[in-house]
C-alpha cells in the first residue's frame, strides 16, 4: 500500500468509525438496566436552563453517554481482556480471577474497622443483652479470599489474626469457629456468597455451639435460572453461568416469615427474586433489616436472635429446625438504637454472625 | 469537556468535523470559534463570557498598540497585561494570598472561593504574548475578531495547550491547507495521544492512588508511587498535547511540539528543553529575556533564573508545593550552569539516574496536596517514616503493574518511533506498515473506547491549570 493510499484509508476509516458510532448513539434505544452490572442505567437528561448553567446537564449527559453506548458490555469485556492479558494486570479495580473463581481483593486487615464493629456489638450487648437471660455467641464467616488469594499469589489477610482480634474485643461472647467447615468449593465462583447446599455442616456446627441438634434432612432443589454472581459483572470477563441449589424440607415449607419493613409475610425462598437481578436474593428476599421466622412445628420454645449480613440469609433457614422463632437483624439497614421497639431480648440465644467482608469494612454497621 | 470522553469523541467531534468540512473556506474560522465556545461552555458555561471578554480586550489593545507605536504602545501593552494578569490573579491566586496573609497576621479575611475558569492560564498567556508580539512588531494586529478569537479559543489547545503563539499560526488562520496527508497524520497523532492518556496514564494513576491509599505502606510502595506519578504525569500531559497537535493537523494547523522524550535527558537543563516546551519558551521569551536573561551581572542573572522558575512553579498552581517544585528546578539549573554541567558530561549512566531521581522527587512534590504531605512522602521514600522496606502489597502491585511500567518506560523513550522509522526505511516493510497502520489505529480506538465506556479512572492532571 502506498503512502497516499494509506492516508486516504486512515482518514476515511476514522470518519466512518466516528460517524458510525455517532449515528448509532443517536438511534439506539436507551436501555433501562444493565443486567451484568446489576444497576439502572442513566437516562437521557432533560435540557433546562438551570441544568445547563449549573453543569448538571453536562454531568448527567456524560453518564448517559457512557451507560447507553452501543455494545457497552462488549467494550467492557474488551477492556478487561486488554488489562488482564496485554497489560498483564493481575486484578482490575481489585477484582481478580483465579482457577475459575472471581473475587475482590480484601487486604489488608483493618483493625480500626474491627474496633468499630466491636464497639457496635458491645453497644448492643450493653443496651439489650447485659443482665438478661441470654447466651451470646460470635461466629465469623471467612470470605473466599481465605481459600483463593494467598494460594494464587494475591495479598490476603491473616484470617486467624482477625478472629483472634475480634474474640479478644468481644470476650463476653462465646466463639463458634466455623473456619474449618469451609473450603473454596463452598462458595459461588462469581459471587461473594457461600452456597447453601454446601453449608449444612456449618449450620450444624453453629447449632451445636449453641446446644441445639439439627437433623439436616433436606431436599436439594435446582433453580432453573442461570446465576451470574456480582463479581462477574464487575470483572466483565466472559465467565460461564453458575447454578443455584437450595434446600427444602417440610419444616421450611411450614415456616412463616414476617418482614417488619413491609409489615407482611414473605417466603423463605422468594422465587420472584430468584429470576431477578440478583438471584441470591431468593434467600429470605435479600437485604432486609428485620425478619422473624416462626416454626410452629418446632418441639422446642427456644428463640434465636441473629445479628447478620447477607451470608445469614442462606444459612438462617438451616437453623430453623432447632428453634421456634428466629429473628434476623441487619444493623446495616436498621439502627441498633431502634431495636428495642421491635425485638424482645430475653430468654433466647443471640448469635453475631458476620462475614469478614463486613467486619473489615464495618463503617456500614449502624 | 475532555477529549477522552464519550461526549467529545462520539458526539462533539463528529458534529464539529461535519460542520467544519462542510463550511466554505471563509466560514471555517467562524465554525471553529462556534464549536470551541460550545466545547468550553460544556464544562464552564458561565466562564465563556470571561474568556470572550479577555479575547476582546486583547483584540482591542492589539489594534491600539499597533496603531499608536512608541511609548503609547507600551502603555497599551501594560494595560492589556494588567487586565489579563489581574483576571488570572483574581481567579487563581486571590485565595492563596488571602490564606497566607491570614496565616502571617492572624487575621481571618474570608476567602473569595472563586471557581477557576478552565484553561485560563493557557489563554491568558496566549493573549499576553499576542499583544506583546504586536507591540514588538513581530506580528501584525489581527483585524478580524473572529480569527483572533478562533486562535485563542480553538478547542484542541484551549484547555491544556500547547501554548500556541499567534505568530506560530497567524498565516494559517487566513490560509491553510487541508489534505489527506495532514489529516491522516492528525488522526494518527490523536489516536496515539489518546492511547497514552487513557491506557497508560489513567492506569498508572490508579496505581498511584492505590499506593497513596494503601494500608500496607512500605518504602518500596512509596517508590512505586513516585515512579507511577512521574510516568503518569508525562503520559497524561504529553498524550493530551499529542491529541491537541493531531486535532490541529486535521483542521490544517501546525501547533508547536510540547514534549520531546524528556525522560532521556542527561541534565535538568536538557529536561526543560524537552518538557512542556511551549511553556518553557514562553517564559524565556516573555519573562527571562526581558529581565535581561544572562546578559547581566551574575547575581542579577541568578536572580532572573529564580524569578522565572518561581513563576513557572506558581503558574502550575496557587500552592506552596508548586512554588517549591519550580524553585527546586531553578536551583538545580543554577547548580548545573555554575558547576555541574561539565561534571555530568563525564558521569556515564549516572547522569540519567540523577535526572530521573530529581524529576521523580519533583513530581512527588508536584502531586502532593501540601508541602507537609510532600515531605512525608519524600522522607518515607528514603526510609524516614518508620515503614518497612517491603510489604506484601508493594510486591504484589509491582508484579501486577510491572508489564505496564516497563511498557511506559519504553514508551517514554524514542525506541518505538526509531524502530518504526528503521522499518519504514526498508522498502517492503514500509508497505506492510502502511497496511497495518489503519487497522492498528482502529483497534486502538476500540480498546480506548472500552476503557472510557467502563468509566474507569479518568482524571486530567493539567485541567486545573
Amino acid at each position: 500500500m502506498t503512502e497516499e493510499v494509506k492516508n486516504k484509508v486512515v482518514v476515511l476509516s476514522a470518519v466512518v468509525f466516528l460517524l458510525g458510532f455517532f449515528l448509532w448513539c443517536l438511534l439506539k434505544p436507551a436501555g433501562a438496566v444493565s443486567e451484568s452490572e446489576r444497576r439502572a442505567l442513566a437516562a437521557r437528561p432533560d435540557i433546562t436552563v438551570s441544568g445547563l448553567m449549573s453543569g448538571k446537564f453536562t454531568r448527567d449527559f456524560e453518564s448517559y453517554a457512557m451507560d447507553q453506548f452501543p455494545l457497552r458490555d462488549g467494550f467492557r469485556t474488551l477492556k478487561a481482556l486488554m488489562s488482564r492479558y496485554l497489560l498483564g494486570q493481575k486484578d482490575v479495580g481489585g477484582i481478580y480471577e483465579a482457577g475459575g473463581y472471581v473475587s475482590k481483593l480484601e487486604y489488608p486487615l483493618d483493625t480500626d474497622s474491627l474496633d468499630n464493629a466491636a464497639v457496635r456489638f458491645r453497644n448492643i450487648y450493653d443496651k439489650y443483652l447485659d443482665g438478661q437471660d441470654v447466651k451470646v455467641y460470635l461466629s465469623i464467616i471467612p470470605d473466599k479470599n481465605m481459600f483463593l488469594a494467598g494460594q494464587n499469589g494475591y495479598p490476603a489477610m491473616d484470617y486467624g489474626e482477625l478472629a483472634t482480634y475480634l474474640q479478644k474485643k468481644a470476650d463476653y461472647m462465646g466463639y463458634i469457629d466455623i473456619y474449618d467447615c469451609l473450603e473454596l468449593a463452598d462458595y459461588y465462583k462469581t459471587d461473594t456468597h457461600w452456597r447453601q447446599e454446601k453449608i449444612t455442616d456449618v449450620a450444624e456446627r453453629l447449632a451445636a455451639g449453641m446446644g441445639v441438634t439439627l437433623s439436616g434432612q433436606y431436599t436439594v432443589r435446582l433453580l432453573e435460572h442461570p446465576f451470574y454472581g456480582v463479581y462477574r459483572g464487575q470483572a466483565a470477563l466472559p465467565l460461564p453461568a453458575e447454578e443455584i441449589y437450595y434446600l427444602d424440607s417440610t419444616v421450611l415449607d411450614s415456616c412463616r416469615v414476617f418482614d417488619y419493613e413491609t409489615n407482611g409475610e414473605i417466603s423463605v425462598y422468594d422465587m420472584e427474586k430468584a429470576v431477578g437481578r440478583d438471584p441470591y436474593e431468593m434467600f429470605l428476599a435479600g437485604p432486609r433489616s428485620l425478619l422473624k421466622i416462626e416454626n410452629d412445628a418446632a418441639d422446642t420454645d427456644r428463640r434465636l436472635i441473629v445479628f447478620r449480613d447477607s451470608f445469614g440469609s442462606s444459612i438462617a433457614p438451616l437453623l430453623v429446625e432447632g428453634y421456634r422463632e428466629i429473628t434476623l437483624i441487619d444493623i446495616r439497614y436498621l439502627s441498633s438504637q431502634l431495636l428495642g421497639n421491635y425485638v424482645e431480648f430475653d430468654n433466647c440465644d443471640v448469635l453475631f454472625l458476620y462475614s469478614t467482608l463486613v467486619l473489615n469494612n464495618s463503617e456500614t454497621l449502624k | 469537556m475532555v477529549f477522552s470522553s464519550i461526549p467529545f469523541l462520539y458526539y462533539f467531534l463528529p458534529c464539529t468535523l461535519l460542520l467544519y468540512f462542510a463550511a466554505p473556506r471563509r466560514l471555517k474560522n467562524a465554525v471553529l470559534l462556534l464549536t470551541s465556545v460550545v466545547f468550553y461552555a460544556w464544562g464552564e458555561p458561565k466562564f465563556v463570557i470571561v474568556m470572550l471578554l479577555t479575547i476582546l480586550q486583547g483584540y482591542v489593545f492589539g489594534i491600539l498598540t499597533e496603531k499608536s507605536g512608541g511609548r503609547r504602545a507600551k502603555m497599551y501593552l501594560a494595560v492589556s497585561a494588567v487586565i489579563s494578569l489581574g483576571l488570572l490573579g483574581y481567579c487563581k491566586y486571590a485565595d492563596f494570598f488571602i490564606r497566607n496573609f491570614n496565616a502571617a497576621t492572624g487575621l481571618s479575611i474570608p476567602l473569595l472561593k472563586v471557581t477557576l475558569p478552565i484553561g485560563i492560564s493557557f489563554y491568558t498567556f496566549q493573549i499576553l504574548s499576542y499583544v506583546a508580539d504586536v507591540c514588538r512588531g513581530n506580528v501584525r494586529a489581527q483585524r478580524s475578531f473572529i480569527d483572533l478569537a478562533a486562535y485563542v479559543a480553538m478547542f484542541p489547545q484551549l484547555i491544556a495547550g500547547p501554548i500556541v503563539r499567534y505568530s506560530d499560526i497567524a498565516g494559517q488562520l487566513s490560509d491553510r491547507e487541508h489534505s489527506f496527508a495532514g489529516s491522516a497524520l492528525g488522526v494518527r497523532r490523536f489516536v496515539v495521544g489518546m492511547g497514552k492518556k487513557v491506557l497508560i496514564a489513567n492506569t498508572l494513576g490508579e496505581l498511584a492512588n492505590i499506593c497513596r491509599d494503601s494500608g500496607d505502606k512500605s518504602v518500596l510502595l512509596f517508590w512505586l508511587y513516585g515512579v507511577a506519578c512521574t510516568l503518569q504525569i508525562y503520559f497524561d500531559f504529553s498524550g493530551y498535547s499529542d491529541m491537541a497537535i493531531g486535532l490541529g493537523k486535521i483542521f490544517g494547523f501546525d501547533f508547536p511540539e510540547n514534549f520531546n522524550y524528556p525522560y532521556i535527558s542527561k541534565s535538568i537543563t536538557e529536561f526543560w528543553r524537552r518538557w512542556h516546551m511551549s511553556l518553557g519558551s514562553w517564559f524565556r521569551d516573555y519573562v527571562y529575556i526581558p529581565l535581561g536573561g544572562n546578559r547581566v551581572k551574575k547575581p542579577r542573572w541568578l536572580c532572573n533564573l529564580l524569578i522565572v522558575w518561581f513563576l513557572t512553579g506558581f503558574w502550575h498552581g496557587a500552592e506552596w508545593n508548586f512554588i517549591v517544585w519550580g524553585l527546586f528546578f531553578g536551583v538545580l539549573l543554577i547548580v548545573e550552569k555554575l558547576a555541574l554541567a561539565k561534571v555530568l558530561d563525564r558521569t556515564g549512566i549516572l547522569k540519567y539516574i540523577y535526572v530521573m531521581l530529581a524529576v521523580t522527587l519533583s513530581f512527588v512534590v508536584f502531586d502532593a496536596a501540601s508541602i507537609s504531605e510532600a515531605w512525608f512522602y519524600i522522607k518515607a521514600m528514603f526510609g524516614g517514616g518508620g515503614f518497612p522496606a517491603v510489604s506484601r502489597e508493594a510486591l504484589y502491585y509491582l508484579r501486577s503493574f510491572g508489564p505496564l511500567l516497563i511498557t511506559a518506560v519504553i514508551g517514554a523513550t524514542p525506541l518505538v518511533s526509531l524502530g518504526i522509522r528503521k522499518l519504514r526505511e526498508k522498502g517492503k516493510a514500509a508497505g506492510v506498515l502502511n497496511c497495518l497502520e489503519p487497522a492498528a489505529l482502529l483497534l486502538l480506538m476500540l480498546v480506548i473506547t472500552g476503557y472510557i465506556v467502563d468509566g474507569s479512572f479518568n482524571p486530567f492532571l493539567y485541567f486545573r491549570f
